[in-house]
């Protein structure tokens, strides 16, 4: 095609500083689409979280920063805050050290693997509200299959969901159950396209499986870890369904996340704009806690991006 | 308002239609009959298809069975009105939710909206729903054997009647619901079989109940159970029960004067969640963690000797296809402290007519609304899911009492319940949340019963501060 050929679309399309028809008509519906779905409703619930609107009040009365400022002092949410870094940090470092093992495992190709591989797969296929369900049955200590497994081998199963301390295990057990094939997904996909040259030189050079992990494998793999690390941490910190499954916030509050909070709120209690406050404070974490952990990574001297 | 009058057919002029509606009545009854329940009966002087060809929507609980027996009935709906009736039927949270965004909108979706009894004084008081007393009054919209004093006293002042110059539930003779579909309270069911081979009476008292459960706990069946996990009924079955009946009483003054102020940490509040801290020996071991499908399972599998519970799970602890112990289960009213009443929390649900429906659907919203509220429909309900009755005739009705011997008991419960006082307020939920979580702690041993009823104390009068109830 010649330049004279092309000059018209490039007329059509215009330039970044003047978009042409063309481009309107083809953003157009998108830009609708995120007005109408996502900014709008963005706009909405933060002027909701500046009233003091509950089903009781029915209109909602401009109350400035009282919902955050309450927000602040209110334990109930510094609690919920507590329990979801806590989820977040326990669940996201044992998915990426099993991932990454798993990935590494699966590397070496052994027969029959990708069975095994594609069975492991299957959590993370299903919706976390049903796990949380199948989980809470599979756990249940009247007739739930795991305690009579336990109990069948002459042990006595941990109380589950029962105790302030074992439900938060139990939480992060499941997530990281449901989760972990996710980041062995995606460290598997990149240990596949590794270069083999840089193998093959180590190997040459007398490089052990050890030094070779640690100094070609692991730098090279670190895209594919922060990506599967920031992912699951911002969907971890996110975690309501598995929540509403699986524990429902209980015992005495040790489970009830950031989300799970909001929606006890919003749904349960009718206060609508405090949940919006509510969510918006978690937004904020959220993304205070992604720039920082992004940040982070990309200091880190011999990191491959 | 008139007193209503039946009317049996014989007494009016039988017209060719009244026969074929007899006729395609008693079709139906056979058919029905032969599934083990009978149909609602049309009073067939009254004239049911004026509205035949509208279109009704109805939202209602889709946690209960109201649904379900609904839903049986919608081709007799049709064939007897020939109105249309769709049901949506979500679970409790988006219910709420659903209904407030139809209650506050322009136009409401739907023409009946069916509501929780705590929720009555958020929703009803706030105006939403049409004063129903005109179409009551008026013979030509009211089926004549529909009869509104049939409906249980109690549960008509949970959810029906609302003063709106005082905002007070339950007061004047303005009426804005109808029970329904069910309402209910709280029983006692006890095993026979274990309490006549251990020479025990059902227990009347809080005493005897504990001295019951230390002799009947064995390694295979628990001496009792209640609701130990952070669950709704924790608060307003378990611990409410036997916060009343041993002499306590939530709330003192009323939010309208600013003063409405809790006596959860009164000796009879922290007595009576000491008296269930004390029974976890004798309750499963996983108790803490027992919601309402748990103690049911556990109860009609034969693994607990007693227990106070909603009575609308006499249904599956009854009926011998889905309980091992159908034969062996006794009912009576709850144990009670010497010289108290034994009385229980108020339960069920409301159904209204939205103010804001379209103004040519609420005769027909109101004839709908007298279909599924009628004497008959109340009747097949408790036949077939034994749901909770919300007519002082379907708890008398003697093939029922044959059939569903508890009905006297939930008879007497429902009679004598009590309407939680914390539900005249719309932060209902949020204050029962509260104490759900502290009462939980405790019994999973956190914090002794004292500290979790201050907790409780405390978080509840912030709560009615923020609200305005309290000064």
């Amino acid at each position: 095609m010649s330049i004279a050929a092309a000059a018209p679309a490039r007329f059509a399309f215009g330039t970044r500083d003047e978009p042409g028809r063309a481009a309107w008509i083809l953003l157009g519906p998108c830009m609708l689409y995120l007005v109408v779905f996502s900014i709008y409703p963005l706009f909405h619930s933060l002027r909701l979280s500046l009233t003091d609107l509950t089903a009781a009040t029915g209109t909602g009365n401009f109350v400035g920063l009282a919902n955050y400022r309450a927000l602040l002092v209110d334990p109930q949410f510094w609690n919920a805050t507590w329990n979801s870094a806590i989820l977040v940090t326990c669940s996201v470092a044992v998915q990426v050290v099993l991932g990454v093992a798993l990935a590494v495992f699966f590397n070496l190709h052994l027969r029959g693997a990708w069975i095994v591989r594609g069975i492991l797969l299957l959590p993370m296929l299903m919706t976390p509200i049903v796990v949380g369900v199948m989980w809470r049955a599979l756990l249940n200590p009247d007739w739930g299959v795991i305690d009579w497994a336990i109990k069948a081998v002459g042990l006595s199963p941990p109380d589950w969901l029962g105790s302030v301390e074992m439900a938060r295990v139990t939480v992060v057990l499941v997530d990281c159950w449901q989760w972990t094939p996710f980041v062995f997904m995606i460290v598997f996909a990149r240990l596949q396209a590794l270069p083999q040259e840089v193998f093959e030189a180590a190997q040459v050079d007398g490089a052990g499986p050890f030094v070779t992990f640690r100094r070609i494998t692991l730098p090279m793999l670190m895209p594919a870890i922060v990506f599967a690390t920031v992912f699951r941490a911002v969907d971890a910190f996110r975690s309501f369904d598995l929540i509403y499954g699986l524990s429902y916030g209980g015992p005495a509050r040790s489970t009830t996340t950031l989300s799970f909070f909001a929606f006890q709120n919003g749904f349960q209690f009718q206060n609508y704009g405090y949940a919006a406050a509510s969510s918006y404070m978690m937004l904020l974490i959220l993304a205070v806690g992604t720039t920082i952990l992004l940040k982070y990574v990309q200091l880190r001297p011999g990191t491959s991006r | 308002m008139d007193e209503k009058t039946k009317i049996g057919l014989s007494a009016q002029g039988v017209t060719r239609r009244d026969l074929m509606q007899v006729a395609a009545a008693m079709g139906i009854a056979g058919a029905f009959g032969g599934l083990g329940f009978s149909r609602p009966a049309l009073a067939a002087d009254f004239d049911w298809k004026k509205h035949a060809g509208t279109k009704l929507n109805i939202l209602m609980t889709g946690d209960e069975n109201d649904h379900r027996a609904l839903g049986d009935m919608l081709d007799q709906f049709r064939q007897d009105t020939g109105m249309e009736l769709e049901i949506t039927s979500p679970a409790l949270g988006a219910l709420i939710e659903k209904t407030l965004q139809n209650l506050k909108a322009d136009r409401s979706s739907f023409e009946l909206i069916e509501y929780l009894g705590f929720l009555t004084t958020q929703q009803v008081g706030a105006g939403y729903y049409e004063q129903l007393n005109a179409y009551i009054d008026d013979p030509s919209k009211t089926p004549p054997d529909w009869d509104i004093a049939d409906f249980l006293p109690p549960a008509m002042r949970n959810v029906g009647i609302f003063d709106m110059a005082t905002g007070t539930l339950g007061k004047g003779n303005d009426i804005y619901g109808i029970p329904g579909l069910h309402s209910g309270s709280v029983i006692y069911f006890y095993r026979k079989d274990l309490f006549e081979a251990a020479g025990l009476k059902p227990a009347a008292t809080w005493e005897e109940f504990k001295d019951a459960a230390v002799k009947l706990n064995t390694d295979d069946v628990a001496g009792c159970s209640f609701i130990g996990a952070n669950d709704f009924s924790l608060a307003a079955v378990d611990w409410y029960t036997r916060f009343i009946t041993t002499g306590g009483k939530l709330m003192s003054g009323t939010p309208k004067e600013k003063n409405f102020k809790p006596n959860v940490n009164s000796p009879e509040g922290i007595g009576a969640l000491q008296m269930l801290i004390d029974l976890l020996p004798y309750a499963p071991k996983n108790v803490t963690k027992y919601g309402f499908a748990e103690n049911v399972d556990g109860f009609s599998t034969g693994k607990i000797a007693q227990m106070i519970f909603w009575s609308t799970i006499a249904g599956p602890i009854l009926n011998g296809e889905n309980s091992m112990v159908a034969d062996k289960t006794g009912t009576a009213p709850v144990p009670a402290k010497p010289g108290e009443t034994a009385r229980a929390i108020q339960g069920g649900w409301g159904m209204g007519i939205p103010k804001n429906i379209d103004p040519a659907k609420k005769d027909a919203a109101w004839l709908a609304l007298t279909w599924m509220t009628s004497k008959a429909f109340n009747k097949f309900e408790v036949e077939k899911y034994q749901i909770d009755a919300s007519r002082t005739s379907a708890f008398t009705d003697p093939d029922l009492v044959a059939k569903l011997p508890y009905l006297p008991d939930a008879l007497k419960a429902a009679s004598t319940a009590e309407i939680i006082p914390t539900s005249l307020i719309p932060e209902f939920f949020q204050l029962n949340d509260v104490m759900n979580v502290e009462f939980n702690a405790a019994l999973i041993g956190t914090q002794d019963a004292k500290t979790a009823c201050e907790k409780v104390q405390t978080q509840w009068e912030a709560m009615l501060r923020k609200a305005g109830h309290l000064a």
